[in-house]
């Protein structure tokens, strides 16, 4: 199975100037555990920050949430690979970086996100699809 | 294990029936997601044509049962199986008619959530019929009602999703509104009945150890 078949195209992005605060806000709202952070300009480049993120980087070490920003705690570059790439090859990412999402790019561009969440319920699937055929 | 108590004549053509009822369900959120992806509301007759051609399955496979076939115990179960089924047929019929209707033109990211979500309700129908299947075989039905049940969780997140943009949208009067409401209603509601069948799927299978 390619990752592309099983990605979460819609991503929620957010500025690396914006607080923690409204970060946890949009997190909050969208029952999401991830943001992705614009670049600042053409020569940045994404980056990631993380329920984990927060609660280890902020939370952990009693910063203001109301004082920190979001560029200061982020993770990047993104670990990213491409849309036509095997599921097993984003878990040996994971594995790898010990990370539970792997970014799809295309080009410059972030087209979706796996999570561990996605490819435990894709192989499930595919369990229970084996040996039949839509 | 359910071959000797599914063995009889009668019991063969009931279950027969019944895989061409999932059959039909499956062709009809086939026909429903092709419409979508088309955008076309012409195409959604075949929608209500499959709907019907259920309900005449439906009637056959209660009064076969009612004629004898099956233990009486096990009876009430598998006609409750086949009600739930037919619910699934009316979800689809009742969201393909408000397709119809529709009057507001949606958004490109609407319309792929939508499609989004036809498309999980199509995989659901087969994935309710390979675990009818394993009624019959040595397969692992707990395994396959696990995968409905997440593509349940898929459709709930996106209508999560869908409910928060929809809200933001402007409609121009009561009925634009009512409608699409119902819509996305319907739409929705369809994976939860698929969800109730595969449960009930999982009684049957109890009820004959």
């Amino acid at each position: 199975m390619k990752v592309d078949e099983i990605m979460t195209k819609k991503l929620e992005m957010i500025d690396a100037d914006a607080l923690i605060y409204d970060a946890i806000e949009r997190m909050i709202d969208k029952r999401i555990r991830s943001l992705l952070v614009r670049p600042k300009d053409e020569n940045d480049v994404y980056g990631v920050i993380t329920v984990r993120d927060i609660v280890f980087k902020v939370l952990g070490k009693n910063l203001d949430l109301n004082k920190t920003k979001v560029g200061e705690i982020m993770s990047k570059p993104l670990v990213c690979i491409d849309r036509g790439m095997d599921i097993e090859h984003a878990i040996n990412l994971m594995t790898k970086f010990n990370i539970t999402r792997v970014f799809i790019c295309a080009g410059k561009e972030i087209v979706g996100i796996i999570s561990l969440l996605d490819v435990m319920s894709a192989e499930l699937i595919k369990k229970a699809r084996e040996g039949h055929s839509a | 294990m359910l071959k000797n108590v599914f063995g009889g004549s009668t019991e063969q053509k009931v279950i027969d029936n019944m895989k061409k009822h999932m059959q039909v369900l499956y062709s009809a959120s086939g026909c429903f997601k092709k419409g979508m992806e088309e955008w076309d509301k012409e195409q959604m007759y075949c929608v209500a044509d499959l709907e019907r051609e259920g309900d005449s399955i439906r009637r056959e496979i209660i009064s076969t049962i009612y004629e004898g076939a099956f233990l009486p115990f096990l009876r009430t179960n598998i006609c409750r199986f086949v009600e739930i089924v037919d619910e699934a047929f009316d979800a689809l019929k009742d969201a393909a008619f408000e397709f119809e209707h529709l009057g507001l033109e949606l958004d490109k990211e609407i319309r792929e959530d939508c499609i989004r979500i036809a498309d999980i309700n199509q995989q659901m129908c087969d994935m309710l019929m390979i675990a009818f299947n394993t009624l019959f075989n040595k397969g692992d039905l707990r395994e396959k009602t696990l995968a409905i049940r997440i593509y349940e969780k898929k459709v709930d997140d996106l209508k999560f999703d869908l409910i928060s943009k929809l809200r933001k949208k402007e409609v121009k009067d009561f009925w634009e509104g009512r409608i699409l409401s119902d819509f996305m209603s319907y739409l929705t509601h369809i994976s939860d009945v698929i969800e109730d069948a595969s449960d009930y799927l999982h009684i049957i299978n109890l009820s004959m150890r």
